[in-house]
């Protein structure tokens, strides 16, 4: 066991125990989506438009993720905590801890989530669901190395806006979920690198969306694209792309896997490799 | 990398376009949403199969205390056969009169499309008529939540 294990497992407990009262979410499984890996409900990549977990109007939700990404040379844990308010608010929290398994060390980075739906809904509305979010980010380890390949700073703000719709029958008459994320950021490699560069300053609009289709209402695949910035130039940042699938066990609990393609981080040419998230909700 | 990539997303799109395909051959293609939800004797038993659902679901049943049941199981039949392109015509209030002032929320609906996602499943509906169904009764929302809350004045 590792040094995280026992916090985590009292992050656990804590949480069964507080929120042991809080109402079943009524909301269909997979529209909370799952847990990304800054802590934002959505895909494993980017965040999306839904409020976490599928507590509805009038009722709230809490849900905790443990992620597992392992590339060529990067072994990527991160713990995360979502809860959603009355359908409209969603408060997150994440901790990634990055191994740099060739290199030699460790990254280490904290992410604070907010988002606040703005109007619509997934399922029952033309125009599905939109969010504006922030994910306020801070490194915790690694800020000396940060800084030392270019990094102008060791914590920064991303601002997005997702939205998400499910199209009924419309994938071979299966249920297809489309997202977009728009995101300003100035993030390295989502911030484990730290924040601008010496190649850019200043925040830059990404793009990033999926396409998932539910084979059937437990089990949903699908891709993720997410651009990323080019701020430091010791080493070529790439896009990230995965293809996934979720496993919505029931109500309370998913299983997600992904094959993904990180491209080149920090100067180690092609990340590709394996992720699993498993997600319990309350 | 660039055409593995390509590769991949051909392979996904050709997966689908695959099963779209088959579909066309199945012999059911070309018939309404309705007869492939087994026409009357199909959403008969859908309706019987949702009622019973939300008799056992705590959570709504209140709502349907003082309804007389049978009108109902009709009404929700001819509404459904209206909806999916069936020969009946639906005359009863519309969604916004017939929930209105019922004090429902988010969570209630939800419920109901649980519900009838559940009566659509366990009375063997296939997948692509069942979301269809599904699809075009979840663009109700807006009309049955229009009126909610208790009457003013």
């Amino acid at each position: 066991m590792n040094a995280g294990f026992f916090p985590k497992l009292s992050l656990l407990a804590a949480t069964l125990f507080i929120t042991s009262q809080a109402g079943a979410g009524s909301r269909l499984p997979g529209t909370g989506g799952v847990s990304s890996i800054e802590g934002s409900a959505g895909g494993g990549l980017s965040p999306w438009g839904m409020v976490a977990t599928t507590a509805s109007s009038e009722e709230a939700g809490v849900s905790i993720a443990y992620s597992l990404a392992d590339t060529s040379d990067y072994r990527l844990d991160v713990t995360g905590l979502a809860l959603g308010f009355d359908n409209r608010l969603e408060l997150s929290l994440a901790r990634q801890t990055l191994d740099l398994e060739t290199l030699g060390g460790e990254l280490e980075q904290e992410v604070l989530g907010a988002k606040v739906r703005l109007l619509g809904d997934p399922l029952y509305r033309l125009w599905g669901v939109w969010s504006l979010g922030v994910q306020h980010k801070r490194m915790t380890e690694g800020e000396t190395l940060a800084r030392a390949v270019g990094a102008e700073s060791t914590s920064g703000r991303d601002l997005y806006l997702a939205g998400s719709k499910l199209f009924f029958g419309a994938a071979a008459g299966r249920n297809l979920l489309a997202n977009l994320t728009l995101r300003a950021t100035e993030a390295n490699q989502g911030g484990l690198l730290g924040f601008g560069g010496d190649q850019n300053d200043g925040h830059e609009l990404m793009v990033e969306g999926s396409l998932g289709v539910f084979l059937d209402p437990s089990l949903m695949v699908g891709v993720e694209y997410r651009q990323k910035p080019d701020n430091l130039g010791f080493a070529a940042e790439h896009d990230w792309r995965d293809l996934y699938a979720a496993w919505l066990i029931n109500k309370h609990l998913s299983l997600t896997g992904a094959l993904l393609d990180l491209g080149d981080i920090a100067g180690l040419e092609d990340q590709r490799g394996g992720y699993l998230s498993l997600s319990l909700s309350l | 990398m660039i055409a593995s990539r390509l590769l991949s997303s051909a392979a996904l799109l050709m997966l689908l376009g695959g099963c779209a395909l088959s579909q066309n051959q199945n012999p059911r293609e070309g018939a309404t949403l309705y007869e492939r939800l087994g026409g009357e004797p199909g959403v008969a038993a859908i309706v019987e199969n949702l009622l019973y659902r939300v008799a056992d679901d705590e959570r709504i049943v209140g709502y349907f205390l003082n309804t007389n049941i049978d009108y109902l199981n009709g009404s929700l039949q001819r509404y459904i056969c209206a909806k999916s392109d069936g020969p009946c015509r639906y005359d009863g209030p519309s969604m916004a009169k017939a929930h209105q002032h019922m004090g429902l929320a988010d969570a209630d609906f939800n419920a109901l499309v649980e519900h009838l996602q559940g009566a659509l499943i366990e009375e063997g509906v296939p997948t692509g008529a069942r979301n269809r169904l599904l699809g075009r009764l979840a663009g109700d929302y807006a009309e049955v939540m229009r009126h909610q809350g208790p009457p003013s004045g």
